[in-house]
């Protein structure tokens, strides 16, 4: 399977130099196509926001924000109980195992009495 | 009498040699660890039960001889796929996607559609480190060659290093097609072995205190950078390293019929069905590659060792890079997300979390080893491009 060869080593360095700076150096220019791309849909996004306490009157301009907030408010108690529960021991323990319980059988929950010979 | 003889003699028991016997035993043992170890069961049983096909003497399923001819320049049946096609048995045939690079580059259409790239592009930083786990393939390039492999031969085993199957295949069928059987079963082993390979490196070059250090959250990506995102990276790579097109557009291709939302049936398709059929004929085929003349060879052993090496150094290049940049950023990263820039995913990106976890339960950083896990499929790709220009 192997032949034996004379190993022209500089062209092996420069292989494995020149090919690992280009993974690099590809790889960099991505990062800043990426932050790039990022900054400019984050503005295209941020465009429209801007607009639109213009649209909104001033009353609804006042009131939204605050059920916003309560909202908000409402979900980090959540979040910080659940937290509180789980890391504290608080919350019921669970037995991890699952038992099936023997079902006796009786007329109730037998197969024999559900079949018959109808569907074909 | 004369034809009860002649049936015996035709028999594949009367014809096994001592080498296809061992093959036999390593497929039946590669089938056990599938079915009852579970070690990445949907490519070990197709490549174990390959290997079983085409060790079983008589059986004519693979014929390793028309592929030499096939590379011989002096041979008429050089590069003839009507030859393989006249010739050749069931194996041989589906081996035509391996040899023409169709299976690896429609098992990233796969991956594509299955990966969310939304902690990549939250982090670009990530791509850094999914450049530095590649530091195994050109190390591991350099330490082939002073094995006695040729270069082209070295460069397909240093591939091992970016832990990623397809683009290993992909490389060497290329390459050096001869060790595609070793090459492969050493990629997809090395992928399996994950959990045990890296966690010791990961412990070794790092103090508890940076494996304990916790990432603030990543930003939100919207829709629109997601799609923009697959067709910016097909482009730009492409355009710069022409030979990494067949991967990185067809990762790309499946990511953005993924994001884009409007083509949902292609998206399930490529994820499942397409995937699926191409797994099967995938593994079957590489595995047949591992005949006993190939397979039972010294260079196996070497190249097994060296897949090893290639590993081991990925993983530390990318941990040692994020080190490396917390001594330059304000924001610290966890170095544990390093390893993860080896692009075995999501297994790589798992064990961040599970070794970041040991030191401090309440650190997530399962996300954040997704962005340079997901970087290293990029990585990868792009190494094998490099090493194609260079090699090919």
């Amino acid at each position: 399977m192997m032949t034996p060869l004379v190993i022209n080593w500089s062209h092996v360095w420069m292989v494995t130099g020149l090919g690992f700076c280009m993974v690099i150096l590809l790889l960099v220019v991505l990062i800043f196509i990426l932050k790039l791309l990022g900054a400019v849909v984050s503005n295209a996004v941020k465009a429209p926001k801007a607009a639109e306490p213009k649209a909104i009157s001033a009353p609804a301009a006042q009131t939204a924000p605050a059920s916003v907030k309560a909202s908000a408010d409402d979900d980090l108690a959540a979040i910080a109980m659940a937290l509180h529960l789980y890391f504290n021991g608080v919350h019921d323990v669970e037995p991890t195992e699952i038992h099936i319980k023997r079902v006796e059988r009786s007329g109730w929950n037998s197969k024999l009495y559900g079949m018959n010979n109808l569907h074909r | 009498m004369g034809d009860i003889l002649e049936f015996f003699e035709q028999m594949g028991f009367m014809n096994m040699t001592l080498q296809q016997g061992i093959m036999l035993l390593l497929s039946f043992f590669l089938l056990f660890l599938a079915i009852k170890k579970q070690y990445e069961p949907l490519l070990l049983l197709p490549i174990a039960f390959g290997m079983l096909l085409t060790n079983l003497p008589g059986a004519g399923m693979y014929h390793s001889e028309l592929w030499t001819a096939f590379l011989d320049a002096n041979s008429p049946a050089y590069h003839s796929y009507g030859t393989i096609m006249r010739e050749g048995g069931l194996l041989d045939i589906l081996y035509i996607g391996v040899k023409a690079g169709v299976y690896p580059c429609l098992i990233f259409m796969g991956v594509g559609a299955m990966t969310d790239f939304g902690p990549l592009i939250a982090n670009p930083k990530s791509l850094l480190l999914g450049a530095a786990a590649q530091l195994g393939i050109f190390l591991t390039f350099l330490a082939a060659n002073s094995m006695g492999f040729t270069e082209a031969q070295a460069g397909s085993i240093g591939i091992i290093g970016g832990a990623d199957g397809p683009t290993s295949i992909f490389l060497t069928s290329k390459l050096a097609p001869e060790l595609l059987g070793p090459i492969a079963i050493a990629a997809y082993s090395y992928m399996a072995l994950v959990p045990v390979i890296q966690p010791p490196i990961m412990r070794a070059l790092t103090t508890k205190k940076e494996r304990a250090i916790k990432m603030s959250q990543l930003r939100p990506v919207s829709k629109t950078e997601k799609i923009i995102f697959p067709i910016a990276i097909t482009t730009i790579v492409a355009l710069i390293l022409p030979d990494a097109a067949p991967l990185i557009g067809c990762l790309m291709l499946g990511n953005l019929a993924k994001e884009c939302g409007v083509v949902d049936r292609l998206s399930k398709t490529m994820q499942n069905e397409l995937m699926n059929i191409v797994v099967i004929f995938l593994g079957l085929t590489v595995g047949a590659t591992a005949t006993a003349s190939s397979f039972l060879d010294w260079s196996t052993i070497k190249i097994m060792v060296m897949g090893v090496v290639a590993f081991g150094c990925g993983t530390a290049g990318g941990i040692l890079l994020a080190k490396l940049m917390n001594l330059f950023s304000k924001e610290k990263i966890n170095p544990l997300i390093g390893s993860a820039g080896v692009s075995a995913v999501p297994m790589a990106a798992r064990v961040s979390q599970q070794v970041g976890q040991e030191e401090n339960p309440s650190n997530f950083l399962l996300m954040h080893a997704m962005g340079p896990n997901v970087a290293g499929v990029i990585g990868s790709a792009v190494a094998a491009g490099i090493l194609l220009t260079m090699l090919g």
